[in-house]
């Protein structure tokens, strides 16, 4: 196979479009380097990979934790969520999630459970956090939507620059400051409905709105 | 195959991880058999990832890293790699058994219903089962505030059309509707209603949305 595409060399350039947009997904998956150092983590419990993770994504937990309002126990969840990183970068697939996705979920989930546990009363938790908020890629087999999930976060990227700030303001307020919809227009001084069109024609542009059924 | 869907709005804030408990279970339970809406989540997910990462960063201090290693070294008995296994369906968890040998507590007519807000640590919403026998009705009733319902089991219709196992239905104050449970077997639906509790009135009407 690759002495046939060193042969092919000269054509590439000739390549129809048509696979333009599935190909550079693929590419950025394979070399997605948080990814790499991911596997690294899961399969030889490689420290240094690790490092290099926690030296990213701990600033960006830090700040999500202080957004969230639990400044006192920013640190903590940084800890929590590494810890968890360590213990499920073995079932971490490349082609399931892209890294920085999965390491979100990791953390929404940890806050989740951390709030749940200072909340918490007396009662048992019957349910845990997980069976609730579930890490893609795990305990669920599909292939098809792989390459759709590593194409997303591209996407997202790219689109999330040319949305108006108002817009971006109510999303990072729902995303970052654990905030109901009702929530962000209260504290914007605006109604309700100006939040949820706001959101709506968001994620219209980002095409998170692929088809909206029963709305 | 589900045909009524949660809309984005309500994905987003799952995705973001405000839901109550309740609400993201029933989210929960129709994504387990929806991939048209897993798909809008993972991509949802990627949106909460890229937020996360254009928003400030804030320097740990400097001996985190030490101490998340010091951490691993001291008890690697608890820090060591996850074993994957089949989690139960969380309505099993939550329930611990078959959905027919519940305690279900006859109502009006064709109407059961069981009350199990006190499996939830926040309180401030009630969730209910309710089962409707195979080809019966309910009587016509409106909601009081918002009501967000998973069909766990059968079939029901309303004017707004047929719903099927694992649809997802949501219902304000301005739907009134009569239910009737559709096909050969009991319709047993989750139910999470805002409207908190109030101790005035019939108590039966306020337990049960079908009736209310």
């Amino acid at each position: 196979m690759i002495a046939i595409t060193r042969s092919t060399h000269a054509t590439v350039k000739e390549r129809p479009v048509t696979t333009l947009e599935q190909k550079p997904a693929k590419a950025e998956g394979r070399k997605d380097p948080w990814g790499v150092l991911l596997e690294k983590v899961g399969k030889h419990q490689d420290r240094a990979a690790y490092q290099a993770l926690f030296e990213h994504f701990a600033p960006q937990i830090k700040y999500y934790a202080i957004s969230n309002g639990i400044a006192n126990h920013a640190e903590e969840l940084v800890q929590e969520v590494f810890i968890s990183i360590w213990r499920r970068s073995c079932l971490y697939d490349w082609r399931k999630a892209a890294a920085s996705t999965w390491i979100f979920t990791i953390a929404r989930n940890q806050r989740i459970d951390m709030l749940r546990k200072l909340q918490r009363r007396n009662a048992e938790m019957a349910v845990e956090t997980e069976d609730l908020w579930q890490i893609p890629g795990e305990n669920e087999d599909e292939p098809v939507t792989s390459l759709h999930r590593l194409m997303s976060e591209r996407r997202i990227r790219e689109s999330l620059s040319q949305l108006p700030e108002e817009q971006i303001t109510v999303i990072a307020k729902v995303y970052m400051e654990h905030k109901s919809h009702q929530m962000v227009a209260d504290e914007l001084g605006i109604p309700l409905g100006t939040v949820k069109s706001r959101v709506r024609l968001a994620l219209n542009k980002l095409r998170v709105i692929l088809q909206d059924q029963n709305v | 195959m589900t045909r009524h869907h949660p809309d984005s709005l309500t994905l987003m804030e799952y995705s973001a991880g405000n839901l109550t408990e309740p609400r993201a279970l029933c989210i929960r339970l129709h994504l387990a058999e929806c991939s048209h809406c897993r798909s809008r989540v993972d991509t949802l997910d990627s949106l909460g990832a890229v937020m996360m990462d254009q928003q400030p960063k804030v320097t740990v201090s400097e001996t985190s890293f030490e101490q998340l290693m010091a951490r691993i070294d001291a008890a690697p008995e608890d820090t060591s790699p996850v074993v994957e296994t089949p989690r139960l369906s969380p309505i099993q968890k939550l329930l611990g058994d078959d959905l027919d040998n519940l305690p279900w507590k006859r109502q009006l007519g064709d109407v059961s219903v069981l009350d199990i807000t006190d499996k939830f640590a926040d309180q401030s919403e009630r969730v209910v089962l309710q089962k409707l026998c195979a080809g019966g009705k309910a009587p016509a009733h409106t909601h009081k505030g918002d009501e967000t319902t998973v069909i766990l089991q059968g079939a029901f219709a309303d004017k707004n059309g047929v719903f099927n196992q694992w649809d997802f239905v949501s219902l304000d104050e301005h739907d009134e509707h009569r239910p009737v449970a559709v096909g050969n077997e009991d319709c047993i639906t989750l139910s999470v209603l805002s409207a908190p509790l109030k101790l005035t009135g019939t108590f039966t009407r306020l337990l049960n949305p079908f009736i209310r």
